[in-house]
Protein backbone atom coordinates (compact mmCIF):
# COMPACT_ATOMS: atom_id res chain seq x y z
CA UNK A 1 0.00 0.00 0.00
CA UNK A 2 1.06 3.55 -0.74
CA UNK A 3 0.41 6.42 1.37
CA UNK A 4 -2.60 7.88 -0.65
CA UNK A 5 -5.44 7.89 1.30
CA UNK A 6 -8.50 6.79 0.35
CA UNK A 7 -11.22 9.40 -0.09
CA UNK A 8 -13.20 10.38 1.98
CA UNK A 9 -16.31 10.30 -1.07
CA UNK A 10 -16.17 8.42 -4.21
CA UNK A 11 -19.32 8.15 -6.79
CA UNK A 12 -19.13 6.39 -9.52
CA UNK A 13 -21.98 6.76 -12.47
CA UNK A 14 -24.75 7.80 -9.79
CA UNK A 15 -27.59 8.03 -11.40
CA UNK A 16 -31.14 8.59 -9.65
CA UNK A 17 -34.60 8.32 -11.28
CA UNK A 18 -38.32 9.11 -9.98
CA UNK A 19 -40.46 7.70 -12.11
CA UNK A 20 -39.32 8.34 -15.53
CA UNK A 21 -37.27 11.92 -14.52
CA UNK A 22 -33.95 11.07 -14.25
CA UNK A 23 -32.93 13.70 -11.41
CA UNK A 24 -29.41 12.73 -11.68
CA UNK A 25 -27.57 11.06 -14.57
CA UNK A 26 -24.39 9.85 -14.15
CA UNK A 27 -22.81 11.64 -11.87
CA UNK A 28 -18.64 10.57 -11.40
CA UNK A 29 -16.24 12.69 -8.71
CA UNK A 30 -14.33 12.21 -5.54
CA UNK A 31 -13.69 13.72 -2.39
CA UNK A 32 -9.74 13.45 -1.05
CA UNK A 33 -9.66 13.54 3.30
CA UNK A 34 -9.46 16.64 4.78
CA UNK A 35 -10.88 18.75 1.23
CA UNK A 36 -13.17 21.34 1.37
CA UNK A 37 -15.90 20.60 -1.46
CA UNK A 38 -18.63 22.41 -2.73
CA UNK A 39 -21.32 21.42 -5.36
CA UNK A 40 -22.85 24.04 -7.33
CA UNK A 41 -25.89 24.20 -9.25
CA UNK A 42 -29.16 25.94 -9.87
CA UNK A 43 -32.28 25.13 -8.84
CA UNK A 44 -34.02 21.13 -9.29
CA UNK A 45 -30.38 20.40 -11.01
CA UNK A 46 -29.82 17.67 -8.53
CA UNK A 47 -27.83 18.88 -5.85
CA UNK A 48 -29.90 17.45 -2.99
CA UNK A 49 -31.11 13.89 -4.74
CA UNK A 50 -26.65 13.99 -4.97
CA UNK A 51 -26.71 14.87 -1.33
CA UNK A 52 -29.18 12.60 -0.19
CA UNK A 53 -27.77 9.39 -2.50
CA UNK A 54 -24.01 10.53 -0.02
CA UNK A 55 -25.67 10.34 2.93
CA UNK A 56 -27.43 7.10 2.55
CA UNK A 57 -30.75 9.00 2.26
CA UNK A 58 -31.76 7.80 -1.46
CA UNK A 59 -30.93 4.54 -2.53
CA UNK A 60 -29.15 5.13 -6.26
CA UNK A 61 -30.40 3.80 -9.18
CA UNK A 62 -27.72 2.49 -10.60
CA UNK A 63 -23.47 3.52 -9.95
CA UNK A 64 -22.60 3.74 -6.33
CA UNK A 65 -21.29 5.86 -3.77
CA UNK A 66 -18.70 4.84 -1.12
CA UNK A 67 -17.72 7.25 1.73
CA UNK A 68 -14.15 5.97 3.44
CA UNK A 69 -14.72 2.85 1.55
CA UNK A 70 -18.09 1.82 2.61
CA UNK A 71 -20.20 1.42 0.17
CA UNK A 72 -23.44 3.69 1.00
CA UNK A 73 -26.01 1.26 0.06
CA UNK A 74 -24.51 -1.76 2.02
CA UNK A 75 -23.01 -0.72 4.57
CA UNK A 76 -25.29 2.24 5.64
CA UNK A 77 -24.68 2.05 9.02
CA UNK A 78 -21.08 2.49 8.93
CA UNK A 79 -21.61 5.46 6.77
CA UNK A 80 -23.97 7.27 8.75
CA UNK A 81 -21.81 6.83 11.81
CA UNK A 82 -18.67 8.63 9.75
CA UNK A 83 -20.64 11.63 9.00
CA UNK A 84 -21.94 14.70 10.28
CA UNK A 85 -24.97 16.45 8.48
CA UNK A 86 -26.34 20.05 8.57
CA UNK A 87 -29.84 20.46 6.99
CA UNK A 88 -30.84 23.10 4.85
CA UNK A 89 -34.07 23.08 7.19
CA UNK A 90 -33.13 22.98 10.78
CA UNK A 91 -33.77 19.09 11.78
CA UNK A 92 -34.31 19.83 15.20
CA UNK A 93 -37.47 19.35 17.85
CA UNK A 94 -38.90 22.69 18.10
CA UNK A 95 -40.60 21.68 21.27
CA UNK A 96 -37.80 20.45 22.87
CA UNK A 97 -34.63 22.39 24.28
CA UNK A 98 -31.44 22.91 23.05
CA UNK A 99 -29.88 20.33 25.57
CA UNK A 100 -32.77 17.38 24.94
CA UNK A 101 -32.11 17.61 21.08
CA UNK A 102 -28.27 17.15 21.79
CA UNK A 103 -29.22 14.45 24.08
CA UNK A 104 -31.17 12.90 21.53
CA UNK A 105 -27.99 12.60 19.34
CA UNK A 106 -26.15 11.41 21.90
CA UNK A 107 -28.37 8.25 22.42
CA UNK A 108 -28.54 8.11 18.11
CA UNK A 109 -25.03 7.90 17.83
CA UNK A 110 -23.93 6.32 20.56
CA UNK A 111 -22.07 8.71 22.58
CA UNK A 112 -21.03 6.94 25.71
CA UNK A 113 -23.81 7.55 28.92
CA UNK A 114 -20.90 8.82 31.10
CA UNK A 115 -19.57 11.06 28.67
CA UNK A 116 -22.83 12.44 27.30
CA UNK A 117 -23.01 15.31 29.53
CA UNK A 118 -20.00 16.74 29.13
CA UNK A 119 -20.31 16.36 25.09
CA UNK A 120 -23.78 18.50 25.90
CA UNK A 121 -22.30 21.16 27.41
CA UNK A 122 -19.02 21.71 25.22
CA UNK A 123 -21.40 21.66 22.46
CA UNK A 124 -23.94 24.33 23.94
CA UNK A 125 -20.17 26.26 24.39
CA UNK A 126 -18.95 25.80 20.98
CA UNK A 127 -22.11 27.10 19.66
CA UNK A 128 -22.00 30.11 21.87
CA UNK A 129 -25.67 28.82 23.57
CA UNK A 130 -24.47 27.82 27.05
CA UNK A 131 -26.63 30.36 28.26
CA UNK A 132 -30.33 29.27 26.60
CA UNK A 133 -29.38 25.56 26.75
CA UNK A 134 -32.94 25.22 28.73
CA UNK A 135 -34.99 27.23 26.14
CA UNK A 136 -37.37 25.55 23.79
CA UNK A 137 -35.45 25.97 20.43
CA UNK A 138 -38.75 27.38 18.88
CA UNK A 139 -38.09 30.79 20.77
CA UNK A 140 -34.68 30.53 18.92
CA UNK A 141 -33.73 32.67 15.93
CA UNK A 142 -32.38 30.77 12.47
CA UNK A 143 -28.92 31.86 13.30
CA UNK A 144 -29.03 30.26 16.49
CA UNK A 145 -30.77 26.86 15.12
CA UNK A 146 -27.84 27.18 12.63
CA UNK A 147 -25.41 27.05 15.28
CA UNK A 148 -27.00 24.37 17.17
CA UNK A 149 -27.15 21.69 14.16
CA UNK A 150 -23.92 22.31 13.21
CA UNK A 151 -22.78 22.02 16.52
CA UNK A 152 -24.52 18.94 17.02
CA UNK A 153 -23.63 17.42 13.88
CA UNK A 154 -19.62 17.47 14.91
CA UNK A 155 -21.02 15.82 18.57
CA UNK A 156 -19.97 12.68 17.86
CA UNK A 157 -16.68 13.63 15.97
CA UNK A 158 -17.70 12.97 12.79
CA UNK A 159 -14.67 12.63 9.80
CA UNK A 160 -17.15 14.00 7.05
CA UNK A 161 -19.30 16.58 7.61
CA UNK A 162 -22.01 17.41 5.03
CA UNK A 163 -23.84 20.87 4.42
CA UNK A 164 -27.13 21.61 3.14
CA UNK A 165 -27.17 25.31 1.84
CA UNK A 166 -25.37 26.31 5.28
CA UNK A 167 -25.82 29.51 5.23
CA UNK A 168 -29.32 30.30 3.95
CA UNK A 169 -31.07 32.46 5.79
CA UNK A 170 -28.28 33.59 7.99
CA UNK A 171 -27.07 37.31 8.64
CA UNK A 172 -23.40 38.38 6.92
CA UNK A 173 -22.62 38.02 11.43
CA UNK A 174 -23.68 34.38 11.26
CA UNK A 175 -22.04 33.89 8.21
CA UNK A 176 -19.14 34.66 9.22
CA UNK A 177 -19.33 32.83 12.51
CA UNK A 178 -20.01 29.71 10.66
CA UNK A 179 -17.02 29.93 8.49
CA UNK A 180 -14.74 31.18 10.98
CA UNK A 181 -15.80 27.56 12.99
CA UNK A 182 -15.47 25.51 9.91
CA UNK A 183 -12.05 26.89 8.78
CA UNK A 184 -11.11 25.72 12.30
CA UNK A 185 -12.18 22.15 11.85
CA UNK A 186 -10.93 21.85 8.47
CA UNK A 187 -7.44 22.81 10.67
CA UNK A 188 -7.80 19.70 12.49
CA UNK A 189 -8.76 17.51 9.39
CA UNK A 190 -12.54 17.12 8.73
CA UNK A 191 -13.69 16.68 5.09
CA UNK A 192 -16.02 19.04 4.23
CA UNK A 193 -18.75 18.64 1.67
CA UNK A 194 -21.51 21.65 1.24
CA UNK A 195 -24.29 22.37 -1.70
CA UNK A 196 -24.57 26.12 -1.83
CA UNK A 197 -25.96 28.40 -3.92
CA UNK A 198 -23.26 31.31 -2.96
CA UNK A 199 -20.85 31.88 -5.06
CA UNK A 200 -18.25 33.58 -3.30
CA UNK A 201 -18.80 31.32 -0.57
CA UNK A 202 -17.32 28.68 -2.99
CA UNK A 203 -14.36 30.51 -3.60
CA UNK A 204 -12.92 29.48 -0.50
CA UNK A 205 -13.57 25.35 -1.65
CA UNK A 206 -10.89 23.79 -2.67
CA UNK A 207 -12.53 22.38 -5.14
CA UNK A 208 -15.64 23.29 -6.95
CA UNK A 209 -18.21 20.66 -8.91
CA UNK A 210 -21.05 22.42 -11.06
CA UNK A 211 -24.15 20.32 -11.81
CA UNK A 212 -26.78 20.86 -14.08
CA UNK A 213 -29.71 18.98 -15.85
CA UNK A 214 -28.50 15.98 -13.30
CA UNK A 215 -24.79 16.10 -14.72
CA UNK A 216 -21.89 17.47 -13.83
CA UNK A 217 -20.59 19.88 -16.38
CA UNK A 218 -17.21 21.44 -14.17
CA UNK A 219 -15.05 19.78 -11.94
CA UNK A 220 -11.87 21.57 -10.53
CA UNK A 221 -10.25 24.59 -8.25
CA UNK A 222 -11.90 27.85 -8.59
CA UNK A 223 -9.73 29.12 -10.35
CA UNK A 224 -8.88 26.58 -12.69
CA UNK A 225 -12.49 26.96 -13.43
CA UNK A 226 -11.97 30.17 -14.15
CA UNK A 227 -9.05 30.29 -16.18
CA UNK A 228 -11.07 27.53 -18.30
CA UNK A 229 -14.38 29.61 -18.72
CA UNK A 230 -13.83 32.75 -21.64
CA UNK A 231 -15.70 34.50 -19.33
CA UNK A 232 -13.09 37.70 -19.13
CA UNK A 233 -9.76 38.26 -17.03
CA UNK A 234 -11.72 39.63 -13.92
CA UNK A 235 -14.10 36.66 -14.13
CA UNK A 236 -15.70 35.57 -10.88
CA UNK A 237 -16.98 32.16 -10.19
CA UNK A 238 -20.52 33.33 -10.66
CA UNK A 239 -19.62 34.49 -14.44
CA UNK A 240 -18.29 30.98 -14.42
CA UNK A 241 -21.51 29.67 -13.77
CA UNK A 242 -23.72 31.82 -15.63
CA UNK A 243 -21.60 30.83 -18.81
CA UNK A 244 -21.77 26.78 -18.07
CA UNK A 245 -25.49 26.51 -16.94
CA UNK A 246 -27.22 29.39 -19.18
CA UNK A 247 -29.22 32.56 -17.65
CA UNK A 248 -32.60 30.68 -17.92
CA UNK A 249 -34.50 31.18 -14.87
CA UNK A 250 -35.38 28.12 -12.76
CA UNK A 251 -38.76 27.26 -11.20
CA UNK A 252 -39.20 24.10 -9.02
CA UNK A 253 -42.26 22.44 -8.67
CA UNK A 254 -42.92 23.00 -4.65
CA UNK A 255 -42.34 19.50 -3.25
CA UNK A 256 -43.92 18.37 0.30
CA UNK A 257 -41.45 19.99 2.10
CA UNK A 258 -41.87 23.58 0.58
CA UNK A 259 -45.42 23.15 0.97
CA UNK A 260 -45.26 21.95 4.92
CA UNK A 261 -42.93 25.20 5.82
CA UNK A 262 -45.91 26.98 3.77
CA UNK A 263 -49.00 25.29 6.23
CA UNK A 264 -46.28 26.30 8.92
CA UNK A 265 -46.11 29.90 8.39
CA UNK A 266 -49.86 30.66 7.73
CA UNK A 267 -50.16 29.46 11.19
CA UNK A 268 -49.40 25.71 10.62
CA UNK A 269 -51.10 23.11 13.29
CA UNK A 270 -50.52 22.03 16.72
CA UNK A 271 -47.80 19.56 15.47
CA UNK A 272 -45.06 21.30 15.49
CA UNK B 1 -15.91 -0.36 14.10
CA UNK B 2 -20.11 -0.85 15.25
CA UNK B 3 -19.67 -4.06 13.61
CA UNK B 4 -16.85 -5.25 16.25
CA UNK B 5 -18.91 -4.35 19.31
CA UNK B 6 -20.35 -7.37 21.40
CA UNK B 7 -23.90 -8.13 20.73
CA UNK B 8 -25.12 -7.34 24.19
CA UNK B 9 -24.06 -3.49 23.56
CA UNK B 10 -26.63 -3.35 20.17
CA UNK B 11 -29.24 -4.50 22.54
CA UNK B 12 -28.26 -1.35 24.79
CA UNK B 13 -27.38 0.90 22.17
CA UNK B 14 -31.03 -0.86 20.32
CA UNK B 15 -32.86 0.49 24.61
CA UNK B 16 -31.10 3.50 24.27
CA UNK B 17 -32.98 4.83 21.32
CA UNK B 18 -36.32 3.34 21.84
CA UNK B 19 -36.11 5.37 25.42
CA UNK B 20 -34.58 8.64 23.72
CA UNK B 21 -37.76 8.71 21.15
CA UNK B 22 -40.08 7.54 24.36
CA UNK B 23 -39.20 10.06 26.27
CA UNK B 24 -38.90 12.48 22.95
CA UNK B 25 -42.78 11.99 22.87
CA UNK B 26 -43.70 13.03 26.42
CA UNK B 27 -41.54 15.65 26.79
CA UNK B 28 -43.56 17.33 23.71
CA UNK B 29 -46.85 16.23 25.54
CA UNK B 30 -45.69 17.62 28.44
CA UNK B 31 -45.10 21.39 26.36
CA UNK B 32 -48.43 20.82 24.89
CA UNK B 33 -51.24 22.56 27.11
CA UNK B 34 -54.18 22.08 24.29
CA UNK B 35 -53.48 18.34 24.53
CA UNK B 36 -54.81 18.17 27.55
CA UNK B 37 -57.45 20.55 27.49
CA UNK B 38 -58.75 18.33 24.11
CA UNK B 39 -59.06 15.34 26.37
CA UNK B 40 -60.54 17.23 29.54
CA UNK B 41 -63.44 19.28 27.13
CA UNK B 42 -64.00 15.83 25.36
CA UNK B 43 -64.82 14.25 28.42
CA UNK B 44 -66.93 17.02 29.75
CA UNK B 45 -69.03 17.07 26.10
CA UNK B 46 -69.72 13.42 25.77
CA UNK B 47 -69.81 12.13 29.82
CA UNK B 48 -71.28 14.92 31.24
CA UNK B 49 -73.74 16.62 28.80
CA UNK B 50 -74.24 13.72 25.72
CA UNK B 51 -73.74 11.26 29.00
CA UNK B 52 -76.67 13.39 31.25
CA UNK B 53 -78.54 14.76 28.50
CA UNK B 54 -79.02 11.63 26.71
CA UNK B 55 -79.52 9.78 29.54
CA UNK B 56 -82.23 11.18 30.77
CA UNK B 57 -84.31 9.78 27.85
CA UNK B 58 -82.75 6.75 27.97
CA UNK B 59 -83.38 5.33 31.25
CA UNK B 60 -80.83 2.25 31.31
CA UNK B 61 -79.03 0.09 28.95
CA UNK B 62 -78.92 -3.37 30.39
CA UNK B 63 -79.39 -1.74 33.64
CA UNK B 64 -76.15 0.82 33.25
CA UNK B 65 -76.68 4.62 33.32
CA UNK B 66 -75.92 5.77 29.97
CA UNK B 67 -73.13 8.18 31.18
CA UNK B 68 -71.66 5.31 32.58
CA UNK B 69 -72.31 2.93 29.14
CA UNK B 70 -70.15 5.56 27.59
CA UNK B 71 -67.42 5.95 29.29
CA UNK B 72 -65.16 3.38 28.14
CA UNK B 73 -65.93 4.92 24.67
CA UNK B 74 -65.14 8.25 26.18
CA UNK B 75 -61.79 6.16 27.29
CA UNK B 76 -61.42 5.42 23.87
CA UNK B 77 -62.23 8.61 22.08
CA UNK B 78 -59.55 10.40 23.62
CA UNK B 79 -57.25 7.25 23.22
CA UNK B 80 -57.60 7.82 19.23
CA UNK B 81 -56.64 11.72 20.02
CA UNK B 82 -53.67 10.95 21.91
CA UNK B 83 -52.49 8.35 19.25
CA UNK B 84 -53.29 9.61 16.02
CA UNK B 85 -51.99 13.10 16.78
CA UNK B 86 -48.53 11.96 17.91
CA UNK B 87 -48.40 9.59 14.87
CA UNK B 88 -49.50 12.02 12.61
CA UNK B 89 -46.80 14.53 13.50
CA UNK B 90 -44.50 12.28 11.73
CA UNK B 91 -45.69 13.54 8.56
CA UNK B 92 -44.27 17.02 9.66
CA UNK B 93 -41.20 15.22 11.15
CA UNK B 94 -40.50 13.93 8.40
CA UNK B 95 -40.19 16.65 5.92
CA UNK B 96 -38.95 19.38 8.58
CA UNK B 97 -38.43 18.58 11.94
CA UNK B 98 -36.28 15.88 14.06
CA UNK B 99 -36.83 12.81 11.71
CA UNK B 100 -34.24 13.50 9.08
CA UNK B 101 -31.75 13.97 11.72
CA UNK B 102 -32.89 10.33 12.79
CA UNK B 103 -33.06 8.89 9.83
CA UNK B 104 -29.09 10.05 8.80
CA UNK B 105 -28.10 8.84 12.27
CA UNK B 106 -26.72 5.26 12.49
CA UNK B 107 -29.89 4.29 15.08
CA UNK B 108 -31.61 1.22 14.04
CA UNK B 109 -35.20 2.40 12.39
CA UNK B 110 -36.77 -0.83 14.57
CA UNK B 111 -35.94 0.56 17.54
CA UNK B 112 -37.11 4.33 16.61
CA UNK B 113 -40.32 3.09 16.00
CA UNK B 114 -40.81 1.05 18.78
CA UNK B 115 -40.06 4.44 20.58
CA UNK B 116 -42.47 6.41 19.04
CA UNK B 117 -45.14 4.21 19.08
CA UNK B 118 -44.91 2.91 22.81
CA UNK B 119 -44.29 6.91 23.32
CA UNK B 120 -47.44 7.44 21.55
CA UNK B 121 -49.54 4.60 23.51
CA UNK B 122 -48.00 6.04 26.83
CA UNK B 123 -50.00 9.95 26.13
CA UNK B 124 -53.09 7.80 25.15
CA UNK B 125 -53.00 5.83 28.58
CA UNK B 126 -52.42 9.49 30.28
CA UNK B 127 -55.33 10.94 28.02
CA UNK B 128 -57.44 8.12 28.46
CA UNK B 129 -57.48 8.36 32.12
CA UNK B 130 -58.97 11.47 32.00
CA UNK B 131 -62.11 10.40 31.97
CA UNK B 132 -61.77 7.59 34.26
CA UNK B 133 -61.97 10.55 37.16
CA UNK B 134 -65.17 10.60 36.71
CA UNK B 135 -65.77 7.04 38.31
CA UNK B 136 -66.80 8.24 42.05
CA UNK B 137 -69.56 10.94 40.08
CA UNK B 138 -70.82 8.09 38.01
CA UNK B 139 -72.01 5.47 41.03
CA UNK B 140 -69.23 3.29 39.73
CA UNK B 141 -66.62 1.95 41.72
CA UNK B 142 -62.99 0.30 40.26
CA UNK B 143 -60.77 -2.01 42.12
CA UNK B 144 -56.99 -1.58 41.98
CA UNK B 145 -57.03 -4.59 39.84
CA UNK B 146 -59.33 -3.60 37.40
CA UNK B 147 -57.84 -0.22 37.13
CA UNK B 148 -54.19 -2.13 36.13
CA UNK B 149 -56.13 -4.28 34.06
CA UNK B 150 -57.73 -1.09 32.15
CA UNK B 151 -54.78 0.33 31.86
CA UNK B 152 -53.04 -2.74 30.01
CA UNK B 153 -55.79 -2.24 27.60
CA UNK B 154 -55.28 1.16 26.90
CA UNK B 155 -51.97 0.96 26.60
CA UNK B 156 -52.66 -1.65 23.78
CA UNK B 157 -55.28 0.45 22.09
CA UNK B 158 -53.17 2.86 22.12
CA UNK B 159 -50.08 0.94 20.64
CA UNK B 160 -52.71 0.01 17.74
CA UNK B 161 -53.57 3.06 16.85
CA UNK B 162 -50.38 4.71 17.00
CA UNK B 163 -49.13 2.07 14.95
CA UNK B 164 -51.71 2.03 12.67
CA UNK B 165 -51.32 6.00 12.46
CA UNK B 166 -47.84 5.71 11.57
CA UNK B 167 -48.81 3.71 8.74
CA UNK B 168 -50.90 6.17 7.43
CA UNK B 169 -48.79 8.83 8.10
CA UNK B 170 -45.38 6.95 6.45
CA UNK B 171 -47.79 7.17 2.96
CA UNK B 172 -49.07 11.01 3.91
CA UNK B 173 -47.04 13.63 1.47
CA UNK B 174 -49.09 16.48 2.07
CA UNK B 175 -50.24 17.47 5.68
CA UNK B 176 -52.93 20.32 5.55
CA UNK B 177 -54.04 20.00 9.72
CA UNK B 178 -55.60 17.69 11.76
CA UNK B 179 -59.15 17.91 10.63
CA UNK B 180 -59.15 15.74 8.39
CA UNK B 181 -57.59 12.90 10.18
CA UNK B 182 -60.39 13.98 12.89
CA UNK B 183 -63.20 13.18 10.71
CA UNK B 184 -61.81 10.75 8.31
CA UNK B 185 -60.22 8.33 10.87
CA UNK B 186 -60.97 8.77 14.35
CA UNK B 187 -64.63 9.89 14.44
CA UNK B 188 -65.52 6.46 11.86
CA UNK B 189 -63.50 4.29 14.45
CA UNK B 190 -65.53 5.79 17.41
CA UNK B 191 -69.19 5.73 16.13
CA UNK B 192 -68.33 2.37 14.91
CA UNK B 193 -67.16 0.38 17.78
CA UNK B 194 -70.18 0.01 20.00
CA UNK B 195 -68.61 3.09 21.94
CA UNK B 196 -72.06 5.29 22.00
CA UNK B 197 -74.95 2.85 21.87
CA UNK B 198 -74.86 -0.60 22.52
CA UNK B 199 -74.40 -3.61 19.79
CA UNK B 200 -77.81 -5.53 21.45
CA UNK B 201 -79.16 -5.61 25.23
CA UNK B 202 -81.67 -4.10 26.50
CA UNK B 203 -82.50 -0.34 26.44
CA UNK B 204 -84.59 0.97 29.31
CA UNK B 205 -87.87 2.84 28.58
CA UNK B 206 -88.22 5.89 27.37
CA UNK B 207 -89.31 9.43 29.04
CA UNK B 208 -90.02 8.45 32.83
CA UNK B 209 -93.18 5.91 31.19
CA UNK B 210 -92.86 1.91 31.30
CA UNK B 211 -93.96 0.91 28.25
CA UNK B 212 -97.79 -0.62 29.23
CA UNK B 213 -98.61 -4.17 28.62
CA UNK B 214 -100.59 -4.05 25.95
CA UNK B 215 -97.81 -1.44 23.79
CA UNK B 216 -95.63 -3.92 24.41
CA UNK B 217 -97.68 -6.95 22.45
CA UNK B 218 -98.68 -4.40 19.98
CA UNK B 219 -94.92 -3.60 19.45
CA UNK B 220 -94.22 -7.33 19.12
CA UNK B 221 -96.45 -7.88 16.09
CA UNK B 222 -94.40 -5.43 14.40
CA UNK B 223 -91.16 -7.21 15.12
CA UNK B 224 -89.80 -4.92 17.81
CA UNK B 225 -89.08 -6.93 20.80
CA UNK B 226 -89.94 -5.08 24.09
CA UNK B 227 -88.74 -6.89 27.09
CA UNK B 228 -88.78 -5.75 31.07
CA UNK B 229 -89.65 -2.03 30.92
CA UNK B 230 -87.14 -1.49 27.64
CA UNK B 231 -86.63 -2.69 23.84
CA UNK B 232 -84.57 -4.91 22.76
CA UNK B 233 -81.88 -3.62 20.62
CA UNK B 234 -81.23 -4.37 16.95
CA UNK B 235 -78.34 -2.96 14.84
CA UNK B 236 -79.04 -3.05 11.03
CA UNK B 237 -77.10 -5.60 9.21
CA UNK B 238 -74.61 -2.76 7.51
CA UNK B 239 -74.15 -1.14 10.92
CA UNK B 240 -73.36 -4.64 12.54
CA UNK B 241 -71.19 -5.91 10.08
CA UNK B 242 -68.98 -2.09 10.44
CA UNK B 243 -69.07 -2.25 13.86
CA UNK B 244 -68.11 -6.25 14.11
CA UNK B 245 -64.97 -4.91 11.22
CA UNK B 246 -63.73 -2.72 13.68
CA UNK B 247 -60.92 -4.30 15.38
CA UNK B 248 -61.30 -1.30 18.31
CA UNK B 249 -64.72 -2.50 19.15
CA UNK B 250 -63.03 -5.71 20.52
CA UNK B 251 -60.67 -3.76 22.53
CA UNK B 252 -63.73 -1.33 23.88
CA UNK B 253 -65.81 -4.23 24.32
CA UNK B 254 -62.81 -6.18 27.19
CA UNK B 255 -62.03 -2.38 28.25
CA UNK B 256 -66.21 -1.98 29.07
CA UNK B 257 -65.84 -5.67 30.99
CA UNK B 258 -62.94 -4.14 33.17
CA UNK B 259 -64.78 -0.61 34.18
CA UNK B 260 -68.73 -1.91 34.03
CA UNK B 261 -68.65 -5.63 33.83
CA UNK B 262 -70.66 -5.60 30.96
CA UNK B 263 -69.48 -7.34 27.62
CA UNK B 264 -71.35 -7.58 24.22
CA UNK B 265 -68.54 -9.87 21.68
CA UNK B 266 -66.94 -13.00 22.54
CA UNK B 267 -64.23 -12.90 25.32
CA UNK B 268 -61.69 -14.90 22.85
CA UNK B 269 -61.67 -12.34 20.04
CA UNK B 270 -61.62 -9.57 22.37
CA UNK B 271 -58.45 -11.03 24.04
CA UNK B 272 -56.81 -11.28 20.80
CA UNK B 273 -57.40 -7.57 19.45
CA UNK B 274 -55.92 -6.80 22.36
CA UNK B 275 -52.88 -9.07 22.65
CA UNK B 276 -51.87 -9.98 18.95
CA UNK B 277 -53.21 -7.17 16.98
CA UNK B 278 -51.09 -4.50 18.42
CA UNK B 279 -48.56 -6.38 17.47
CA UNK B 280 -49.02 -7.30 14.45
CA UNK B 281 -49.69 -3.65 14.10
CA UNK B 282 -46.10 -2.45 15.38
CA UNK B 283 -44.44 -4.69 13.11
CA UNK B 284 -46.09 -3.34 9.81
CA UNK B 285 -45.21 0.41 11.29
CA UNK B 286 -41.69 -0.36 11.70
CA UNK B 287 -41.07 -1.55 8.48
CA UNK B 288 -43.15 1.50 6.91
CA UNK B 289 -40.52 3.66 9.04
CA UNK B 290 -37.86 1.72 7.86
CA UNK B 291 -39.04 2.29 4.20
CA UNK B 292 -38.50 6.25 5.15
CA UNK B 293 -34.91 5.37 4.82
CA UNK B 294 -34.54 3.49 2.20
CA UNK B 295 -36.54 5.26 -0.56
Amino acid sequence: MTDVPEPAIEARDLVRRFGKVEAVSGVSFSVAQGEFFALLGPNGAGKTTTLQMLTTLLRPSSGSAHVFGNDTAKRPARVRSALGMVFQEPALDDRLTARENLEIHGALYRIPRNELRARVGEALDWAALAEVGARTVRSFSGGMKRRLELARALMHRPRLLFLDEPTLGLDPQGRRHLWERIERLRGQGLTVFMTTHYLQEAEACDRVGIIDGGKLIALGAPDELKERADAGDAASLEDVFIELTGRQLRDEEAGPRARMLGFAKRGGEHTR
Amino acid sequence: MTDALPAGSHVLAGARVVWAMWRRELLRYRRDRSQIFGAVSRTVLWLIILGFGLGAALRDIEGYSYAQYILPGVVTLNILFASLQSAIALVWDREVGLLREVLVSPAPMPAVALGKLLGGATIAVIQGSIPLLAIPFLDLRISLPQLLLAWAVMFSMGVLVTAFGVIVASRMTTFEGFGSISNGIIQPLYFLSGSIYPLKGIVGGVGFLDIPLALREELRSLGIFALGSGWVVQLPLWLEVLVYANPLSYQLDLLRYLILGFQQLPLALDLAAVLVLPIVAAAIAAWMMNGLRRR
